[in-house]
């Protein structure tokens, strides 16, 4: 992360995230890699990962020893179900997203050298980025929260909630962040990006092992 | 697909769903007729009540600190100034002008939340940088960004396509760079466009044609130095940040031209935030 670093090749990528787009910015002198609605993105190496949020949520994590980790960017469909469904202990079909997109960061971050006990979790998004929206941001909040409990795991740095979009920039290396409030030209094409991610999960069967990402 | 539309077709595009209103245009005519008085433009003023109402309003408002003093339209003339009601009556008009011509992508409330911080302050910026008149520079402020409203309404898919690029770089790409790469122009080209089509006085149309691009602006370049500081002061405002790397650049000639400087931030962001709310009473559009 040296603002004077020259471009070069982009580090490897990971087995699986081929198809994240990544590009150089000269603003930090790093590559980036861009996720979407329902993406994440781990690397091994000195890399930034990248996301705009409204009312979603992205966990960043990483193995603060070795510095992989990476980023995820989800939300809970909305369920005709009473509030209690989405609790992280509790089977909802809602909650079955947030589960894998969680488990699907972790288990990666994990897979690839990281371990439980050296484990840095930071949590951003969740906002009410439109007037007239029910606040689903605090739902998807209260969510990763339940969850992170459960599984035991701290988290070390959030910025959550509030009525503004967000940009979040990770560095797993070093696991510092940078969250930027976005004006509120923004906030209808963020939204508008998120719901059609939630539609697409809603049409996905509940029952069963399926790939959402 | 179809070739892109030039800004002229794009306002000629729109000319009867936006209008401007009587009002400004009888006050107009006044001002610049030379035998007229302060008389005969509140007499103006006085034929359309509704007009009349919010005038009153806006006179015992903090933006003139005569707190409940004025009570006629004669008088609120007289205290406000004849060519500065001509400003007043733009900017009271302008936001429900503008309401035939909704879009998809930003709410008119939030639009026009960020133009009154502009409003706000381009006209405090005004009186600290002397030699320069708050009401028009209030005025140019507010009217900034409407050429956005134009291109959201007649081109929703570039409009769309340009703000995507923009959170896709991460927000490093300014907005009117990315709608240059997909349109070919800017908002503030299809704004300039309308400014000269409505034949508003020379300095809004170059506030509002040249305020991404401060050089080009020709005959007035210390109001369109101001209004590009305080675009920028204005996104400081609604995001809460006092750090200028938060939002689009600051060109720093801005600042020469203008003999500002930084230290003026704070101070005009806070009071804009403390203004902001009886600003939207009295401008929002609301009527």
């Amino acid at each position: 992360m040296n603002a004077t670093a020259a471009m070069g090749a982009a580090p490897p990528v990971l087995p699986g995230f081929e198809h994240v787009k990544r590009g150089w910015h000269n603003s930090y002198g790093a590559y980036a890699a861009r996720i979407l609605p329902g993406e994440y993105y781990v690397t091994r190496h000195d890399e930034g990962i990248y996301t705009t949020l409204g009312s979603c949520i992205s966990a960043c994590i990483r193995d603060r020893a070795t510095g992989i980790g990476g980023m995820n960017h989800f939300m809970l469909p909305q369920t005709a179900n009473e509030p209690q469904e989405w609790k992280a202990t509790g089977l909802g079909a809602a909650t079955r997203y947030g589960n894998f997109a969680m488990e699907h960061l972790i288990n990666t971050v994990m897979k690839h050298g990281g371990r439980r006990e050296n484990l840095e979790v930071k949590v951003f998004g969740g906002g009410r980025i439109l007037e007239n929206m029910t606040d689903v941001g605090q739902r998807n909040i209260a969510f990763v929260r339940d969850y992170l409990k459960a599984e035991g795991l701290k988290v070390t740095s959030e910025d959550v909630g509030e009525i503004y979009p967000r940009i979040v920039l990770y560095f797993p290396a070093t696991g510092k962040v940078k969250v930027k409030r976005l004006r509120s030209l923004h906030a209808n094409l963020i939204a508008s990006q998120e719901r059609k991610y939630v539609e697409s999960i809603a049409e996905q069967p509940v029952a069963g092992e399926i790939e959402l990402f | 697909m179809s070739p892109i539309p030039t800004p002229a077709a794009l306002v000629q595009d729109i000319r009867g769903l936006v209008t401007l209103p009587d009002v400004y245009l009888r006050i107009t005519t006044l001002v610049d007729a030379p035998d007229s008085s302060a008389a005969d433009i509140a007499k103006a003023a006085s034929q359309d009540p509704s007009f009349s109402a919010r005038l009153l309003q806006v006179a015992n408002s903090a933006l003139y600190g005569f707190s409940g003093q004025i009570a006629t339209v004669s008088r609120a003339v007289t205290v406000i100034g004849t060519s500065q009601i001509r400003h007043l009556a733009l900017a009271m008009s302008v936001a429900s002008s503008f309401a035939g011509l909704p879009n998809e992508l930003v709410s008119m409330r939030n639009f026009w939340r960020h133009s009154l911080y502009c409003a706000l302050i381009a006209r405090r910026l005004a009186r600290e940088a002397r030699r320069a008149d708050p009401d028009a520079l209030f005025t140019a402020g507010l009217l900034h960004d409407i050429g956005a409203l134009i291109v959201f309404n007649r081109l929703p898919a570039e409009a769309t396509e340009a703000l995507t690029r923009v959170l896709d770089s991460g927000d490093e790409l300014p907005v009117h760079e990315a709608e240059r790469q997909v349109l070919g122009y800017d908002h503030a080209d299809v704004g300039g466009e309308l400014a000269r089509l409505w034949k508003l006085p020379p300095l809004i149309v170059d506030c509002v044609a040249h305020h991404h691009d401060i050089a080009a602006a020709q005959a007035h370049p210390r109001e369109t130095a101001l209004v590009h500081l305080a675009n920028g002061l204005a996104l400081m405002a609604e995001i809460g940040s006092l750090d200028p790397a938060d939002v689009s650049p600051l060109d720093p000639r801005a600042w020469e031209i203008t003999g500002l400087d930084e230290e003026c931030l704070g101070p005009a962001v806070a009071e804009a935030q403390g203004g902001i709310e009886a600003a939207e009473r009295l401008f929002g559009g609301g009527s």
